[in-house]
This record gives C-alpha cells, sequence and structure tokens, in this order.
C-alpha cells in the first residue's frame, strides 16, 4: 500500500464508521483483568440478546482493552453516553439492554462506582476517577478493538508514522522528541530524544529498535494494559523509533506470562504488514521496518537492557557492565534503541501534535503523563494516566477513592522492588522522577501500592527483598550473596531475633550491594530497605528493642 | 605509537588507548584486585572487587570491563574501595564452604590470597554453607562446588580457549550452580575434551586433578594466558 492508498483507506473507514446505522455501541473490557473476571462470557450473552431482539442493525458490540477500575470488573461502557456498568454479570445484560438501549435510561445502582458513590455518574468521564485523569497513552484503551487494525486507523492511527515519513526527517523526528522533553518511561528517566539521537549518531549498517516489555515489578501492569489494549499504538512508536535512529529490524520482548499481550501484539504486526505499515518500503517510502516478538521465560532480571538483549541472542539473561550501552553497543554488537512499552506508546501523539504540546504537560523537569498501576489497599484500584506532578495525594484519594475500609493511609510503594515507600507526611509530593527520588524512592515504571495501617513495614522491606533475592542472577557478589544477607538479616528483625549490630551490618550492606553490584537490580535492590528506614525507623527500632529486653541484662541498681 | 594521559591514584601515566584500567594498572605496577578476571579470556565483571573510582562518574565501575579514556582520572585505593573489598571478601567466603585447612589448595588458592591481601583476620556474616555436591564422576578430575566462587573463569577458558562448551552455569541467585552439559555428572559429559584447562582457569580449590592430595594442588593460570597470546601470534 502506498501513501495514497493509505490515506483513503483511512477515509474510507471513517465515513464507514460516520455513516454506520449502529446508534449505540457497547464496549466490554477484554484486558486480561476482566476476562479473568469473567468478561467473555458477558460478551457471549450481550451477544445472544442482541440477536434475540433483533437489534443487531443498531448495536454494535467491541471488545476492548483496559478502560481502567479493573477492580469493578467486568466492565462494560455504553457509548454515546458514555455510562460504564461495573461488575456485569451474565444475569443483569437482559436489564441492561432493556433500560439503557431501548428505554434510554441508566440503571443507577449498576452504574460504576454505584455501591461507594452517594450518587454515581451517568457519564463516567464525570466521575472523579476519570476527571483527574489526563490520558495519552491510553488514549484508546477501551475505546476501540485491538485486533483491528482499521479501528486504529480511525483513532489517527499511522498517521504519526506517515507524517514521520514523507514530512520530516530522521534528525526532524529526533528534534520533536527532544523538544518533548519525554524521558523514558521504564523507570530510569533517561531523556528519550537523547537517546535516539545517540544511536542515529553512531554510525552502522544493522541498527535494532528493541521495546522492552518484560514488566515484572510485583504489582505493575501498565505495559501488559497498554499492549493488550492499543498494540498498534506501540508498533507505531517503534516504526518510528526505526526511522529515526535509521533501524530496520526491532524486536519486542514481552514476558510469557502476558499470553494476551503477546497474543495481540503479534497479531497487530500480522495486520499491519499485510497493510503495508510494516515491511518493505512502508507507504511506498525507502524506509522498511520489521517487528518480531521474543517471548520472555520469566527472569525478572530479563527487564534490565543488557540482560534482555542477551536473551534476545539466545544467552543465558544475564547483565554485562556498561559502557559499552546499547546506543552503541547493543544486540549482536550492533547500535540498539531500547525503550520501553509505554515510552513507544507515547510517541505517535508527540509526531501528531509536536514536542511543544506535550512539554507543556507535568512539571519542568518530567514532561508528559504517566500511568501508574494502583493496587493495594485502596477502593478503587486499576489503570490510571496522569501528568507529571500530580500529587500523591490526588491519586489516592480523589482518583483511586482513598482507603479500603475507612482505614488510614500509611504509605504507598512506587517503583516494585527497586524503589521505595512514601510515608503519610509526603502525600502532597507532586509525583516526578526528581521529587521521587529525593525521597528516597523512585517513579520507576509506575507501580503504586497503597498500604494502610495493617502494614508492616519491616515485613515489606523483606517481602522485596526476598524478590530480589530469589531474582538476582547470581553473577555478582554483591547481589548473589549480599541480598541473601540482607534477606537472612530482615527475617531476623522480622522475627525479633536480631540485635542493633545485626541492624548496622544490614545498613553497611545495603549500601554495599546499592554501589557495588554490576547492574540495575542490584543496584535498586536495598532501595525498599534503605527508605522504609529512613521513613519508618522506629518499626526497626521496637523489634531490635524487643530482642534487646529478651536478651540484655539491663544492671539493677543496687544500694552502694 | 599513540598513547593517552591518565591519571591512577595521582600518578600521570601514558597509556595506549582501548585498554582496560585493569591492563593499564597490571602495566604499571599498580595491584588491583580481581577474582573473574584472567588475562587471555574474555571480561564479566562479576566479582566486583576491581571496582574503581572514576572522576566524573558518579559510580564505581570494575576496572577489567571499562577502557581507558583520554584524561581519565582513577582511584583504586579509596577508603570506600577497600571498604568493599573487604566485604566482597567476607561474603565469597561466607557464601559456600572455604575451609582452607582441609582443601586441595590450601597455600595455592586465589581466594586464600585475597583474603590476606584485604586483611580479613574474622568474617561478619553467617555462613551460608548451602548444600553442595561434590562430582568425582570423571576419571581424572573433580569438581568440588563447595569451592566454588562462581567466577566463571572455567565457563569461559572451556567454551573461549578449549571451545568444547563443556561448562554452563544453571539456576539464579544464591542458587547458581556450575554445571557440566545439560548438567548430567562430568564423567559422562560428551564434550568434554578432558583437556584440564578448567582446572588450571580456576581460582580455588573447586576443579581439582585426582593425582593431588589435600594442600598439594598447584595450579598455573597463566597458562591459559599464554596459550592465547600464542595462538595470536600464530594467527598474524
Amino acid at each position: 500500500m502506498n501513501r495514497q492508498e493509505f490515506k483513503d483507506l483511512v477515509i474510507a473507514e471513517t465515513e464507514k464508521t460516520k455513516n454506520s446505522t449502529c446508534k449505540h455501541k457497547i464496549c466490554i473490557c477484554c484486558g486480561a483483568g476482566c476476562i479473568s473476571s469473567g468478561s467473555e462470557a458477558v460478551m457471549k450473552k450481550l451477544q445472544e440478546e442482541i440477536i434475540e431482539r433483533g437489534l443487531q442493525s443498531e448495536v454494535e458490540i467491541i471488545p476492548t482493552g483496559c478502560m481502567g477500575p479493573c477492580n469493578q470488573g467486568p466492565l462494560m461502557k455504553y457509548l454515546p453516553e458514555n455510562s460504564i456498568y461495573q461488575k456485569v454479570d451474565c444475569s443483569n445484560i437482559s436489564q441492561i439492554v432493556q433500560s439503557q438501549v431501548i428505554e434510554k435510561k441508566p440503571i443507577e445502582h449498576l452504574l460504576l462506582f454505584a455501591d461507594s458513590r452517594e450518587r454515581p455518574f451517568s457519564n463516567a468521564d464525570e466521575d472523579p476517577f476519570f476527571s483527574k485523569q489526563l490520558k495519552i497513552v491510553l488514549k484508546n484503551c477501551g475505546q476501540l478493538n485491538p485486533e483491528r487494525i482499521e479501528d486504529y486507523l480511525v483513532h489517527e492511527g499511522y498517521r504519526a508514522l506517515d507524517k514521520a515519513l514523507f514530512e520530516m526527517s530522521p534528525e526532524d523526528v529526533i528534534a520533536e522528541i527532544k523538544q518533548s522533553r519525554m524521558r523514558g518511561r521504564g523507570g530510569a528517566g533517561y531523556p528519550t530524544g537523547l537517546k535516539w539521537e545517540t544511536v542515529y549518531k553512531y554510525v552502522n549498517d544493522q541498527k535494532y529498535v528493541i521495546c522492552n516489555g518484560d514488566e515484572g515489578d510485583p504489582g505493575a501492569f501498565m505495559d501488559r494494559s497498554v499492549l493488550e489494549g492499543n498494540p498498534h499504538r506501540v508498533l507505531e512508536g517503534m516504526a518510528i523509533g526505526g526511522y529515526a535512529v535509521g533501524a530496520s529490524k526491532g524486536y519486542a520482548y514481552i514476558r510469557g506470562e502476558y499470553p494476551l499481550a503477546i497474543k495481540r501484539f503479534e497479531a497487530a504486526i500480522k495486520q499491519a504488514k499485510k497493510m503495508g505499515l510494516l515491511g518493505p518500503n512502508i507507504l511506498g517510502s525507502n524506509f522498511s521496518f520489521d517487528v518480531e516478538v521474543r517471548i520472555g521465560a520469566g527472569a525478572f532480571v530479563c527487564g534490565e537492557e543488557t540482560a534482555l538483549i542477551a536473551s534476545i541472542e539466545g544467552k543465558r539473561g544475564t547483565p554485562r557492565p556498561r559502557p559499552p550501552f546499547p546506543a552503541e553497543s547493543g544486540l549482536w554488537g550492533k547500535p540498539t534503541l531500547i525503550n520501553n512499552v509505554e515510552t513507544f506508546a507515547g510517541i505517535a501523539p508527540i509526531i501528531n501534535n509536536g514536542g511543544e504540546w506535550y512539554s507543556e504537560i507535568g512539571t519542568p523537569k518530567s514532561a508528559g503523563t504517566k500511568v501508574f498501576a494502583l493496587a493495594g489497599k485502596i477502593n478503587y484500584s486499576g489503570l490510571i494516566e496522569v501528568p507529571m506532578g500530580t500529587s500523591l495525594r490526588e491519586i489516592v484519594f480523589d482518583i483511586g477513592g482513598g482507603i479500603q475500609g475507612g482505614g488510614e493511609f500509611k504509605a504507598a510503594q512506587t517503583g516494585g522492588p527497586s524503589g521505595g515507600c512514601i510515608p503519610a507526611e509526603h502525600l502532597d509530593v507532586k509525583m516526578d522522577y526528581e521529587a521521587l527520588v529525593n525521597l528516597g524512592s523512585i517513579m520507576g515504571s509506575g507501580g503504586l501500592i497503597v498500604m494502610d495501617q495493617s502494614s508492616d513495614m519491616v515485613d515489606v522491606a523483606r517481602f522485596f527483598m526476598e524478590f530480589c533475592m530469589d531474582e538476582s542472577c547470581g553473577k555478582c557478589v554483591p547481589c548473589r550473596v549480599g541480598t541473601k544477607m540482607m534477606h537472612d538479616l530482615l527475617q531476623k528483625i522480622c522475627d525479633n531475633n536480631a540485635s542493633r549490630i545485626d541492624l548496622e551490618r544490614l545498613e553497611e550492606l545495603a549500601v554495599y550491594v546499592k554501589e557495588a553490584s554490576l547492574c540495575g537490580l542490584g543496584g535498586s535492590a536495598p532501595n525498599p530497605l534503605l527508605s522504609t528506614l529512613r521513613h519508618f525507623r522506629n518499626e526497626y527500632e521496637t523489634r531490635i528493642g524487643k530482642y534487646e529486653e529478651k536478651h540484655i541484662e539491663v544492671p539493677q541498681t543496687s544500694e552502694v | 605509537m599513540n598513547t593517552i594521559d591518565i591519571k591512577i591514584n595521582e600518578r600521570s601515566l601514558k597509556v595506549l588507548p582501548g585498554i582496560t584500567i585493569l591492563q593499564a594498572c597490571r602495566d604499571n605496577g599498580i595491584d588491583i584486585l580481581t577474582m573473574c578476571h584472567l588475562k587471555g579470556l574474555s571480561d564479566v565483571g562479576a566479582c566486583r572487587l576491581c571496582l574503581v573510582e572514576i572522576e566524573g562518574i558518579n559510580k564505581l565501575l570494575s576496572a577489567c570491563t571499562t577502557r581507558v579514556a583520554s584524561n581519565m582520572v582513577i582511584r583504586t585505593d579509596t577508603e570506600k574501595i577497600k571498604r568493599y573489598q573487604r566485604i566482597t571478601t567476607e561474603l565469597f567466603f561466607a557464601e559456600r564452604n572455604h575451609v582452607c585447612s582441609v582443601c586441595v589448595a590450601n597455600g595455592n588458592c586465589e581466594l586464600q590470597e585475597l583474603g590476606y591481601k584485604v586483611g580479613m583476620d574474622h568474617i561478619r556474616y553467617p555462613f551460608l554453607f548451602p548444600e553442595c555436591k561434590v562430582d568425582t564422576s570423571h576419571q581424572y578430575f573433580v569438581m568440588d562446588h563447595n569451592r566454588c566462587i562462581m567466577c566463571t573463569r572455567c565457563v569461559r577458558a572451556c567454551s573461549e580457549v578449549e571451545g568444547a562448551f563443556n561448562w554452563d552455569v544453571k539456576n539464579r541467585g544464591f542458587q547458581v550452580r556450575v554445571i557440566s552439559d545439560f548438567d548430567t555428572p562430568w564423567g559422562e559429559s560428551i564434550t568434554c575434551t578432558s583437556c584440564g584447562k578448567c582446572l588450571q582457569a580456576c581460582p580455588t580449590g573447586a576443579l581439582w586433578s585426582k593425582d593431588v592430595v589435600q594442600g598439594q594442588l598447584e595450579k598455573h593460570p597463566e597458562m591459559i594466558t599464554e596459550l592465547v597470546e600464542k595462538r595470536k601470534l600464530l594467527l598474524t
């Protein structure tokens, strides 16, 4: 397909949607979360219901990606009114169709958050859960059928790739990304434009683009939802990246635990190839780009870029020291651009709307929006996207609806096993890369676990240390033995069996492992420990006090 | 020949561009500790003993994998580095069973020597003593996993110098073990050529020959280096 044919196709598809006889659209969330709570059965029942009532020509049923409030699933959205129904059950279907589709009346007690809000909103966008969000990366998640490229084309799909290929030089694309001030969403926050430029500058006849979808933090599901909900957006971002840095081959490394994401992404590649949006001479230009999926076998460390590259090469997935960085010597020793799923998903809007538009969102040092996976003791857990600089309070209380059971907020854990805990006194922190580092945590890839008073912070530190200990690749000594030693010491503290000397040793080890480890896994493994020590030291002290009470005899004052 | 200026521990040096910091130190008589480096084999930066501080870089980098650059200012002897070397050494000793008095390599062991060098008089961490096997199935050699420090010098010697690919690594974290073929007894290996290079590459008493007794093991890791250098000469 050449450029003109592509444009014609987009116009034709858009017309088709406009002129559709279907006045009603019902979206059913078919993300992994809603599927596990039974959305597929709901969709089947709905299809039967529509056929039974003979409404096929009026109602269109769209299976979509994640809509956001995951713990209220299965979710069902009725358009154009934008009413979302929660915890939809096969037994509700008939009632919903009768009332919403035929009588045009929403059923209040089935609407989203009906069980917790005084009055649920019949237009979900007015609900604080949505109104406080700004969706750029997730814009079309929950609106379009991720398994149909035509749906994406109607929603500005591949328009950015077309623009980049025919109206911009690779330098222009890089300049646009640099101007956007976007930073890598994988966790470290390295400026995306700068990374692209570095790869671009290395001269080599073969370069690679890698999309890191090996999301492994406990409680994180941002990348999974993006890959499931809008795989074409990621693919488009990768192709634009390939064009900008001069790569002709891309790999998407997706963890094996995400079968649905893999299936949808592979289907997306097939569709894009068929339309000539991937493969040789894309849209008739000189640019050729091909993408293959590589499936991760379950090692957390393979999310580290050099380990991921080793894994793609078919080697044991262990990191290697940097420098040289992948931009210079990456996959098979060639210059390689490696970005996270969310980073690639954010590229197309920047090309479409301009870098300046993006740079105005967020804070001076962290532009744009960030997707968070809200989990833990929060009323509305799920997937959200907010501008950088949104305060933690807004995220937890306005969007997340506060603590379950009216409990008290104790801490929020960000960045997974590489991050730290933010205590209640810092609830007003404006979430961006720097602010979180200043608090001893990190932005990370976007996992946000909310904890209430029932959480024991020493045990939290122990849990994350256990995770790092199990997931350490075992290559370097500080991480292999250090995480084991730290875990054992933390276990000792949890058992009220540790003395003050153990705590000192633990602190020394933590700093050592952080600084001496080979890769980011070991380098950040002590973070949960260090941050809980910083903000909740009293919990450690209490346990050590209990040990001292038992084992150290305090000399009684005796008469002289 | 073109040289570049660098500074190591306040000493101004002229070194060849492209060499590693470790090489620059060794060429100039600056002592640098390492366990996983063996000249002639590829470098992996795993033992973290050769960490150095470089001005302008806020991370410690391994000298064996970092190449010198013009006007680099390097320190190998700061208090922090010495402290970390000591911790690393202690962790080595605490990880598996390293009781020297009953070891074949006693007196000829790089790990033991490391202990002396960093002045390790006691170990502050609990001994983990994981259950490790001793593989005596090979006709001539023994692999004692209790003494293994996972430097992977044997793995690299076997694949890079002998080209046999007998050794590899299984599992992760502190459960990593060196394995023969697909984790089968060494004596049943279909790839091992019984060349003995892994024995020479091994810095400890993990790999040894059945004809030695306690304290009698002699190792010549420089043999690997010489072999590689001589092959290079042959090729040029």
